[in-house]
């Protein structure tokens, strides 16, 4: 008992330390999920796509990409927005053993995503079912940082409109999006718009971790395991 | 798939675009990617090593340096698929120049180590690179260039064909190993060489160069009464005699050295420095200006005049500004034509009156870039008499020819609207000039204007310079407050506007030989030239060069005052594109022209083109505002 405490003061003390660092030097795996849907009682994850960032820099050839074996027969429709063909999904992984993989490659880094809340309900629902745990990683929203960047910098070019998908997003920061979706290159798209934050938080004074969380993560001061948005859903 | 991206952008630049497919596969699973928002300072000017080489992705970067006095000093502008840190990163030097973001850019980084071992398993590549940044270090240090002297060329062709063993001077200078510091460096010294080879009986075993004396000894407050071997460095680089140049220098940016062991069969035959090889300058301005000195005849002089344009190629490779570029060759212009004008001179004898040879247009401006036609004319001093007359006429009519007609020899051909010397029109004495000058300035009809924009450039090149001092007192003397002739000048001027629309709707030619290409000379370049030289007549300066007269004018001319930096800006990039795409041309074996495909320039270019022809355009709204009474 005191030993465990002792544990989770240990992680505590290191997750403190952890949001003392500068944001142009911490190190952050983006990641992406694609799903049958979005109903996290009935849909499951079909592909996971991660990619490591550190500071500024984006490393496209430190990355995770698996196909997993869906648990159900998918719709035409998800099918058409993944690209992604039954024969390859039959002969995708299995759901456990790719989200201890994806948790490996977290490892204690800093989980950076586009409206990532979804997907790490998706991902702490699968990892506390196989594994009795979730993810205590430090959670940071792009699309959060957007919108409150936008409000900051109104009159940059950027933001000359408000984008309301990572796409169109991604677009207005000249970051080539093509029309291939797929958890991967998402992930890798949502790498470059975070990359194209970065310079923008500086500016605005936000230069640590820590306020990088005020602004930026989608759980504070909520369940991050049971997400209200989806289970309105 | 998002390493396709990588592989795919690889593919197609040089010279990674030569690597396997299997190598460019590591290659690109080991970039990263970085992101610099415009004004970024990327590499700082003698700062860190740069550890990584970068290649651009998406934007631009702008490379340049400071010299001592703070000066400026452009080198290049890349994009894409341009890389740089390459030399810093393999020598380990600090950083040789300041890189910072032109624009929002995307580069790819690949690591140092990458880099070494990438390099030693693919020759090709370290060529490549060394060539695409090989004068820059030959200049060892910017600073040391530019403060010498900008008449200074390289010559990397020749690294490639000159044996090592033409570089050495003399018998090497050697020592005993168990010398003093002292005794070494007073050796050296005696001797006057930089580095000193220290021997065990037959065999080299160490080197001391002037920089181990600076760092070693007197930085480090050592006794210099120590053995030389305490110092010396006991890693001798060497190479065969028989190897080219090139790999000597290639050595020396690897081990980041500056002297280098020649053996020949194991035998010590010299030492070469990275001074030697800047030395290995076959073609350089220094060396022409001296060659043309040297010649007696115009036949001697036309293998000379050959090398000219050879010159302007190694002065942009060396990223000197255009407007450095056009004086240099402008000087060289000069020089030949002096020549000519002696030779023509010792041929006549002595002048039967005091005369000045004047040149104009882009030559009295000292804005020559490759050879141009000729635009040459004569001043003789006012005949006294009519048999004096006679006599100077005979005389400068057959003397103007001989020059003339050797200048077209020498390459330069003659100009098609026969504005030369040898035409009578243009071989007359003062008083004639002056009655030419008053009589445009008072009736100006188009052909007036005309004539005034070409000739009111001129400047004295040879003979007695009074007479071209004279006549432009007497010219400003016209000019004071005539609103009227500068009106009809302004008039001409502003009907040749600018494409404005460069972006959107390209105002090129719409047929013929150039079609959808920009004539940048007549659509950029001539209508700000124009513009500052009908200012320039405004104020009566005698400056004729575009950039003195803007310099000049933005303490005295109330429009210039504020665009000066934008129009020095604006005069200088246009002048870069045009010597760069003339260059080109003559490279690929075409006859320079003034023609510019816009889908060709990279974004960066098109953008700043944009702006100089929106400044241009600007200022003739304030033209046309200024003269508004005698605008139609």
């Amino acid at each position: 008992m005191v030993k465990e405490m002792i544990a989770s003061l240990r992680i505590f003390r290191e997750r403190q330390k952890l949001k003392d660092i500068p944001i142009l030097e911490a190190s952050y795996v983006v990641i992406d999920t694609e799903l049958t849907g979005l109903d996290e009682k009935r849909d499951s994850i079909i592909s996971l796509g991660a990619i490591r960032m550190k500071g500024g820099r984006i490393y496209p050839g430190d990355y995770l990409y698996r196909i997993i074996k869906p648990e159900r027969v998918l719709t035409k429709e998800s099918i058409l927005i993944h690209g992604l063909t039954p024969q390859e999904l039959e002969s995708g992984m299995d759901i456990e053993k790719a989200i201890a993989d994806l948790e490996n490659f977290i490892g204690d880094e800093i989980i950076v995503g586009h409206c990532v809340s979804i997907d790490i309900a998706f991902i702490n629902r699968q990892i506390k079912k196989s594994f009795r745990r979730t993810l205590r990683n430090p959670v940071i929203d792009t699309w959060l940082i957007y919108e409150n960047l936008n409000k900051r910098f109104p009159s940059e070019r950027c933001f000359s409109q408000m984008a309301d998908n990572l796409y169109d997003a991604s677009r207005c920061f000249g970051i080539p999006v093509e029309n291939a979706h797929n958890a991967l290159i998402d992930a890798f798209i949502t790498a470059q718009f975070f990359q194209r934050l970065l310079p923008l938080l500086m500016r605005s004074g936000i230069e640590r971790i820590t306020e990088l969380l005020r602004i930026g993560d989608p759980f504070r001061g909520g369940d991050r395991f049971r997400n209200p948005e989806i289970q309105n859903l | 798939m998002v390493l396709e991206e990588v592989l795919n952008f690889l593919k197609k630049v040089p010279p990674f675009q030569f690597l396997d497919e299997e190598i460019l596969r590591t290659l690109a699973s080991r970039i990263t990617v970085e992101y610099y928002p415009k004004d970024t300072v990327i590499l700082r000017q003698d700062g860190q090593p740069s550890e990584y080489l970068r290649i651009i992705k998406k934007g631009s970067v702008k490379v340049f340096v400071r010299t001592k006095d703070n000066e400026e000093v452009l080198i290049d502008y890349r994009g894409e698929g341009d890389s740089f840190g390459f030399l810093s990163l393999v020598s380990g030097d600090r950083s040789r120049a300041n890189v910072v973001a032109a624009e929002d850019t995307l580069c790819y980084l690949i690591e140092k180590d990458l880099i070494v071992s990438l390099l030693e398993k693919n020759p090709s590549l370290t060529e490549f690179f060394l060539k695409s940044f090989l004068n820059k270090y030959i200049d060892r240090t910017y600073k040391e260039m530019r403060s010498r002297s900008l008449l200074y060329g390289g010559g990397d062709k020749l690294l490639f064909t000159t044996p090592v063993r033409e570089l050495i001077a003399r018998e090497p200078v050697t020592a005993p190993s168990e010398i003093s510091i002292k005794e070494a460096a007073e050796i050296m010294s005696r001797n006057r060489i930089s580095s000193l080879v220290l021997m065990d009986g037959n065999a080299p075993v160490g080197i001391i160069t002037d920089r181990d004396l600076r760092e070693k000894v007197v930085a480090k407050g050592k006794d210099i009464n120590e053995p030389v071997s305490s110092i010396m460095s006991v890693s001798l680089v060497k190479i065969d005699s028989k190897e080219y140049c090139f790999e000597a220098l290639l050595k020396m940016v690897r081990y980041n050295i500056h002297h280098l062991i020649v053996v020949e069969d194991g035998i010590l035959k010299g030492i070469i420095t990275n001074h030697d090889l800047m030395m290995l300058q076959g073609v350089s301005p220094i060396s022409v200006a001296r060659e043309i000195e040297t010649q007696q005849s115009i036949e001697g002089l036309v293998p000379v005049s050959k090398k000219i344009n050879h010159i302007i190629g190694l002065l942009l490779r060396d990223g000197s500004k255009a407007t450095s570029i056009t004086r240099i060759i402008t000087e060289l212009n000069d020089r030949l034509q002096k020549k000519i004008l002696e030779l023509a001179e010792k041929r006549f004898g002595r002048p039967p009156l005091p005369y000045c040879w004047i040149v104009f247009g882009s030559e009295g401006r000292r804005e020559q870039t490759f050879k141009t036609d000729q635009d040459n004319a004569l001043i003789y001093a006012d005949p006294a008499s009519p048999e004096e007359e006679k006599k100077a006429k005979q005389y400068f009519t057959v003397f103007a020819d001989f020059v003339n007609k050797g200048l077209i020899e020498c390459g330069y051909n003659a100009c098609p609207a026969g504005y030369m010397a040898s035409n009578p029109q243009w071989c007359q004495p003062l008083k004639t000039w002056k009655k030419y000058f008053s009589n445009w300035i008072s009736e100006p009809v188009s052909e007036s204007v005309l004539k005034s924009l070409i000739l009111f450039d001129f400047r004295g090149l040879y003979g007695d310079l009074n007479l071209a001092d004279e006549l432009r007192t007497y010219l400003n003397s016209l000019l004071e407050g005539n609103k009227v002739f500068l009106g009809y000048m302004a008039n001409a001027i502003i009907k040749n506007r600018p494409p404005i629309g460069f972006l959107r709707t390209f105002v090129v030619e719409k047929s013929g030989e150039h079609k959808d290409e920009l004539n940048l000379k007549v659509k950029g370049i001539a209508p700000l030239v124009d513009i500052i030289r009908l200012f320039s007549l405004e104020k009566t300066l005698k400056e004729t060069s575009t950039i003195d007269r803007i310099n000049i004018l933005s303490t005295k001319h109330s429009i210039v005052k504020d665009h000066a930096d934008e129009l020095l800006h604006a005069f200088e990039f246009m002048m870069l594109l045009r010597i760069h795409h003339q260059f080109e041309q003559m490279e690929s074996g075409k006859s320079p022209d003034n023609f510019i495909n816009p889908n060709k320039l990279s974004n960066l270019e098109r953008r700043t083109l944009k702006e100089a022809f929106h400044l241009i355009s600007r200022l003739q709204d304030t033209l046309i505002e200024r003269y508004k009474a005698l605008i139609w």
